[in-house]
């Protein structure tokens, strides 16, 4: 892994971009945990600064600073996207494996169940969620929930490598010696369908924190905890754009851009190197 | 011919069983949820009104016999399912007594229209400019046109579409933000109704579309640059075949049978984004029906608009998955 | 580029401008939204009515209950009339009195000496829009149906009063009724809302009127439908040929020939339309909106001409506890809550400063400053409680004027520096944030600290949620409430809920940010909301309480103040002192805390039309979707040239 990562890295501009991106977020998300004030209290700061040396992104309508609030909405974000990408990935890599390694029936059934998760339209279903918890709905009940569904793409991708590998020469010897299926999957199919499970990871979490602004800016979400979603749902209900209170709205959206492309160009060009002709082209081979 | 016919039966079937359990499923949720809707309307009635307590204990009474909240799960399932199929899901709580589907079907059309034209117009104008990006890999407007909707492709919706309200709506107010047509037409099939549509719709429209380019331009392009280092393609150049047929039959047909696939699963993906677009635009639609619906604790109301959206999007990925076997030769013989 | 991807490729820009250019033709031959070409804006008024997309736009009958209806859409605002309209503010001066107006009774309300039997006399000369006399025989069947249809809006009000009611004459009504009831005329007196009239001619042959959608209504007020959205978004009202014949076109003529109600437009799009000049009556905007609305456009105006612009509506916000959860039994304990809280922080957090306050169990709002608050002044500055350690006097007379001297660094001159002026805006007073004495209540109280958290007296952490809504200045009101708790060792956490008056009907809350106070506004009777506080109303948890006593408050003294209020008239100057009575007894037992009015950030344009209510003209309330607003039609005029 550590040597796809170099190669990424010199030879693949746009891995570099979104490396430095995610990087820049991930240490302006882990600032907060040397915040100096806590992000759920209001009208500890004079409302409406603009950006300046004291307030480096300036204080919202609610008397918050937004640096410190936009870091505490960044870690919490963050946590989120990678507690749901981590989950769905557990479920994805164990379908997937499976499915392609075992066939048969267990294939059909699998395969089965996974083409009508993917046909479950996601939103109605978690509107629908939040409509019987309301309250009871956290952000780990929601990690549950989109974990539950942010599967079956990927489910099917490591499926389709894993029926590579499983007419492989490697495989065979490994069935021979003796291995169980669960030692195969897991030490000799694993590897391969890493890169697959990296960029797949990355696009998950930004489907799930897309999936997270969406409830919240709907205030289908529990808004006293920050994130992405609820500092842009507070800056809504104080109508911040049309009364020019402007940075409480263009500052998270250009940190949000900032994410989702670093995770996008990640996941891209990982997407690419997995496909060696590709990878070849650009070395200049 | 058979194995045409084995295709689409196997195909029928998933919608089936995707339709069986999607609406199970959501029937069980809404059963579980616990918002009496009795109480719902009862709220809704004598807030800032002066009734008395009788008369919202006897209002009570006249409603929970009326709504039938009353009786045992399977019962309510088993009554589901038998209106289900007759197309009817029961009065809406917050329209009552209005059947929830008219709700439904009064909010569909918008609803489909804009996720329909979007859909296509993204699908078009993507794949297009991907393959051309993808088979030009040089060419310089291309690249800037790969760079602005790859930018914009990872932005959630309802970022986008937030920005395009206070662009066109506020700075520069030349475009309707809300509403679907205009107040001094009359809805009919008429030229200055049809305009007033069209207009209303711009502003939602083009936020799905510029959220919805780059997947297929990124796609679309990886795979032709993909498919033109392919054998058979430098021998098509080799052999002096034109280019234009060669970007044309060989290279963008046989990228395009992936792309295909690719579009029966963005539409449940398109179908949500369209909730927050129609919540953004005061536009009407579904989407908005949902959330009033969620709001107003309605359930037959939130089944409805659930079922019909996923019926609707496993019909669709059904009539995509038809459209599958006229593009690629493999799946046909299969 | 060889031909033909030269060809693919300018096909497709080609087809792009060519829909561009359509399109932009579409836009130059329609104007700018909404289009209005049909609709001259001389003539037109257009107002922005709260309600969300109305699922059932083609229902008109206000007389089915649920029928997911618009009602502030014009529907109750422009074709509906009862007996009396009771106004929030001053009313039209000498079309009303004390704030009463007779709509369709041509005299006030006439009871016999015990209040068992009303005589009303109707208004003569007025017709429904379908040429049909309004007589005493519409307001008898109104009466008769309703108290025998269930499901209709005043099925058990009627039913349960109404022993007969008959017409003496055509002009004449009279009712007697089932038991004494001093208070029987606020059915048909609109504040807000009231009894409206069915036309009897169309509702008598109906055989079943909760499914007939009375599409087109017909109307009793001067204006009749016009056309609607068939999908729930806007409804246009044209004015009647016959509007004399009204009992509002008696008052005045209406000016606007059109009247359009627009519904569904998010806080943001309000803001771009008034501006844009699309409305010319906006129901309400956040504060900040508001401050920044009347900077950005010079004809937009609020309720006040400078901060805090806000109308007040008589209702209370408060901090309301559950009764029947068991960590609100001890008044110490919500004494103790009150004195932690900060009336300025308060007011910053929720209005911006905006907030009109008041410590007292009546809205700070109409002529309750006349007749509560200014009387009450001195009787709270000495007011004392004992908190078991110490006697402290919590009242400060001066908060309202320290929040304007915090604003007016901001809003500079906008801010008034008269002191009656600063008084009823900014309200009489509010307790002094008291930490040590609050932590004597609760020692008092049994609580122990422990660390920075109280302990109750069974050891258990006191934390309790604080509900509050979604949006708004409520919202922002609760989060500083539980936050401000929260620092002084309360274990209170903000609790956002789409539902809040669902869980407030059936108690299934611990405090709770919202009103149990209403009042009629413009006159000094409390039995807008204490009559529903007597004990008898009370019902068990988890059932549903009948409006306003949403704290399950039950006191044997609140019950006699509330029968000795039923045994007086309406007019009768004992009300006040009655009243004076409550607002001691609230005091002592502090069953939910007063903090300030309902004010509602409601604008409007004098783009094109002008003349609309306000503070120094304070003819009518300005909130769109009371019906007693209809008034204004009557008193605004189009702007010439415009």
């Amino acid at each position: 892994m550590f040597a796809v990562f170099r190669d990424l890295i010199r030879y693949n501009v746009e891995f570099a971009i979104g490396l430095v991106l995610v990087g820049i977020m991930v240490i302006f998300a882990s600032l907060s945990f040397f915040s100096p004030v806590d992000p759920s209290m209001i009208y500890m700061a004079i409302p409406d600064q603009p950006p300046s040396a004291q307030y480096w992104f300036g204080t919202n309508s609610r008397g918050q600073e937004l640096f410190w609030q936009l870091s505490a909405a960044f870690k919490n974000s963050l946590i989120f996207g990678i507690t749901v990408a981590v989950l769905s990935r557990i479920i994805s890599i164990t379908v997937g494996l499976a499915a392609g390694y075992l066939g048969g029936w267990v294939d059909r059934v699998l395969m089965f169940i996974n083409d009508i998760f993917v046909a479950v339209p996601i939103f109605p279903i978690l509107v629908l969620f939040y409509f019987v918890l309301r309250n009871n709905m956290d952000s780990f009940t929601m990690a549950l929930i989109l974990a539950c569904f942010g599967w079956p793409f990927d489910a099917r991708l490591i499926r389709s490598v894993a029926l590579g590998l499983k007419h492989r020469e490697f495989t065979r010897h490994a069935v021979f010696a003796g291995m169980s299926t669960r030692k195969v999957l897991l030490e000799e199919h694993l590897p391969y369908v890493m890169p697959i499970v990296f960029s797949t990871f990355m696009n998950n979490m930004l489907w799930s924190i897309g999936m997270e602004v969406t409830l919240a800016v709907l205030g289908f979400t529990n808004i006293n905890n920050p994130t992405i979603g609820t500092v842009l749902y507070w800056a809504n209900s104080h109508s911040a754009m049309v009364v020019g209170v402007w940075w409480w709205i263009v500052i998270p959206v250009i940190l949000i851009v900032m994410t989702f492309l670093g995770l996008f160009l990640l996941a891209v060009s990982m997407n690419e190197y997995i496909d060696p002709r590709s990878r070849l082209r650009r070395m200049g081979a | 011919m058979q194995g045409y016919f084995y295709f689409v039966a196997k195909r029928a079937l998933l919608m089936l069983a995707v339709i069986f359990f999607g609406v199970s499923a959501m029937f069980l949720v809404t059963y579980l949820s616990p918002i009496d809707p009795v109480e719902q309307v009862l709220g809704r009635l004598s807030a800032r009104s002066n009734l008395s307590p009788e008369a919202i204990a006897s209002t009570r009474e006249a409603l929970t016999a009326m709504f039938g909240t009353g009786q045992p799960m399977l019962t309510q399932y088993f009554n589901f399912w038998t209106r289900l199929l007759q197309g009817d899901l029961g009065a809406s709580l917050m329209a009552f007594p209005t059947p929830a589907m008219e709700l439904v079907m009064r909010g569909m059309p918008w609803t489909l229209g804009l996720l329909l034209t979007s859909t296509v117009i993204t699908f078009i104008i993507g794949n297009l400019m991907g393959g051309l990006a993808g088979y030009f890999q040089n060419n310089r407007f291309f690249k800037a046109f790969g760079i602005v909707t790859m930018g914009l492709q990872p932005i959630p919706y309802y970022i986008v579409a937030f920005i395009i309200l206070i662009i066109f709506g506020f700075l520069w107010p030349v475009l309707p933000i809300s509403g679907g047509f205009g107040m001094d037409v009359r809805p009919g099939w008429t030229m200055p109704f049809i305009l007033s549509v069209l207009q209303h719709s711009l502003l939602p429209a083009l936020s799905l579309v510029l959220v919805g380019l780059g997947g297929w331009f990124i796609g679309m392009r990886a795979l032709v640059s993909n498919i033109v280092t392919e054998d058979y393609v430098t021998y098509a150049e080799l052999a002096g075949v034109k280019r234009d047929t060669i970007v044309g039959a060989y290279v963008m047909r046989n990228a395009l049978v992936p792309q295909v696939t690719a579009l029966a699963m963005v539409i449940g993906g398109v179908f949500s984004g369209t909730i927050i677009t129609e919540q953004v635009f005061n536009y009407p639609g579904m989407g908005s029906l949902l959330v009033d619906a969620v709001n107003a604790g309605d359930y037959s109301t939130v089944l409805a608009v659930c079922t019909v959206s996923i019926t609707a999007v496993a019909f669709a990925i059904f009539i995509v998955d038809l459209l599958h076997p006229l593009l690629d030769p493999r799946v046909r013989a299969e | 580029m060889d031909r033909r991807s030269f060809l693919i490729g300018t096909t497709a820009l080609g087809a792009l401008m060519a829909a561009g250019k359509g399109l932009a033709f579409a836009q130059d031959a329609e104007g700018s939204a909404p289009d209005l070409t049909q609709f001259p804006r001389n003539e037109t008024v257009i107002v922005h009515n709260p309600e969300g997309i109305i699922r059932n736009p083609a229902w008109f009958n206000l007389w089915a209950v649920g029928a997911g209806n618009g009602t502030s859409n014009g529907l109750h605002n422009l074709t509906t009339d009862t007996l009396w309209f009771i106004d929030p503010d001053a009313g039209v001066e000498g079309a009303s009195e004390n704030a009463v107006y007779n709509s369709l009774a041509d005299d006030l309300w006439q009871y016999n000496e015990d209040f068992s039997e009303m005589t009303v006399k109707l208004k003569q000369g007025i017709y429904w829009s379908d040429d049909v006399e309004f007589t005493a025989d519409d307001v008898v069947f109104t009466v008769q149906k309703q108290a025998a249809t269930p499901g209709t809006p005043y099925n058990g009000a009627f039913s349960n009063q109404v022993e007969e009611v008959t017409a003496p004459d055509k002009y004449t009504v009279h009712f007697k009724l089932k038991k004494p009831n001093s208070r029987f005329h606020t059915l048909f007196s609109v504040r807000w809302t009231a009894a409206w009239i069915m036309p009897k001619h169309v509702y008598e042959g109906v055989e079943d009127i909760l499914s007939y959608d009375a599409n087109p209504p017909v109307s009793i007020g001067p204006y009749t439908l016009h056309s609607f959205d068939p999908n729930g978004t806007w409804y246009i009202w044209e004015k009647r040929e016959d509007w004399q014949r009204t009992a509002m076109g008696m008052i005045a003529e209406p000016k606007p020939k059109y009247v359009i109600y627009r519904n569904n437009i998010s806080t943001d799009n309000r803001l771009i339309e008034i501006r844009n000049g699309n409305l010319d009556m906006v129901h309400d905007l956040t504060p900040e909106g508001t401050f920044s609305v009347v900077q950005q456009d010079p004809q937009i105006q609020g309720w006040f001409p400078g901060f805090p612009y806000a109308h007040p509506d008589p209702t209370l916000v408060m901090a309301i506890f559950n009764h029947q959860n068991p960590k609100f039994q001890d008044k110490r304990v919500r004494w103790a809550l009150a004195l932690m809280l900060d009336a300025r922080a308060m007011s910053m957090a929720s209005y911006r400063g905006a907030a009109t306050l008041s410590a007292i169990s009546v809205p700070p709002t109409g002529t309750h400053p006349r007749d509560y608050h200014a009387p009450l002044q001195d009787f709270m500055i000495n007011y004392e409680i004992d908190t078991g350690t110490s006697k402290v006097k919590p009242y400060d007379p001066n908060v309202g004027m320290q929040i304007a001297d915090m604003v007016r660094g901001q809003f500079g001159d906008a801010v008034p520096t008269d002191e009656t002026a600063v008084r009823n805006a900014f309200g009489y007073g509010w307790w002094k944030q008291n930490i040590p004495a609050a932590e004597e209540l609760l020692t008092a109280a049994g609580f122990t600290k422990n660390g920075n958290q109280w302990m109750q007296p069974d050891g258990t952490p006191f934390t309790f949620s604080v509900m509050v809504p979604q949006e708004g200045v409520v919202n922002r009101l609760g989060v500083i409430i539980a936050q401000t708790w929260a620092q002084n060792g309360i274990g209170a956490q903000a609790e956002v809920d789409a539902d809040t008056w669902g869980r407030q009907r059936v108690g299934n809350y611990e405090c709770n940010i919202a009103w149990a106070v209403e009042t009629w506004g413009g006159h000094p009777d409390l039995s807008f909301f204490m009559d529903s506080y007597h004990s008898a109303y009370v019902a068990e948890p988890g059932a549903s309480q009948p409006d306003r006593n949403w704290m399950r408050w039950k006191d044997p003294r609140l019950d006699e103040i509330i029968e000795k209020i039923r045994g007086i008239d309406f007019n009768d100057p004992k009300g006040i002192e009655y009243g004076h009575d409550f607002v001691k007894l609230h005091l002592e037992e502090m069953p939910n805390i007063p903090i300030m009015a309902y004010n509602v950030f409601s604008i409007q344009s004098n783009k094109y039309w002008t003349g609309w209510p306000n503070a120094e003209n304070n003819y009518a309330n300005p909130v769109t979707n009371w019906s007693n607003g209809r008034y204004i039609f009557t008193q605004i005029t189009p702007v010439a040239g415009a």
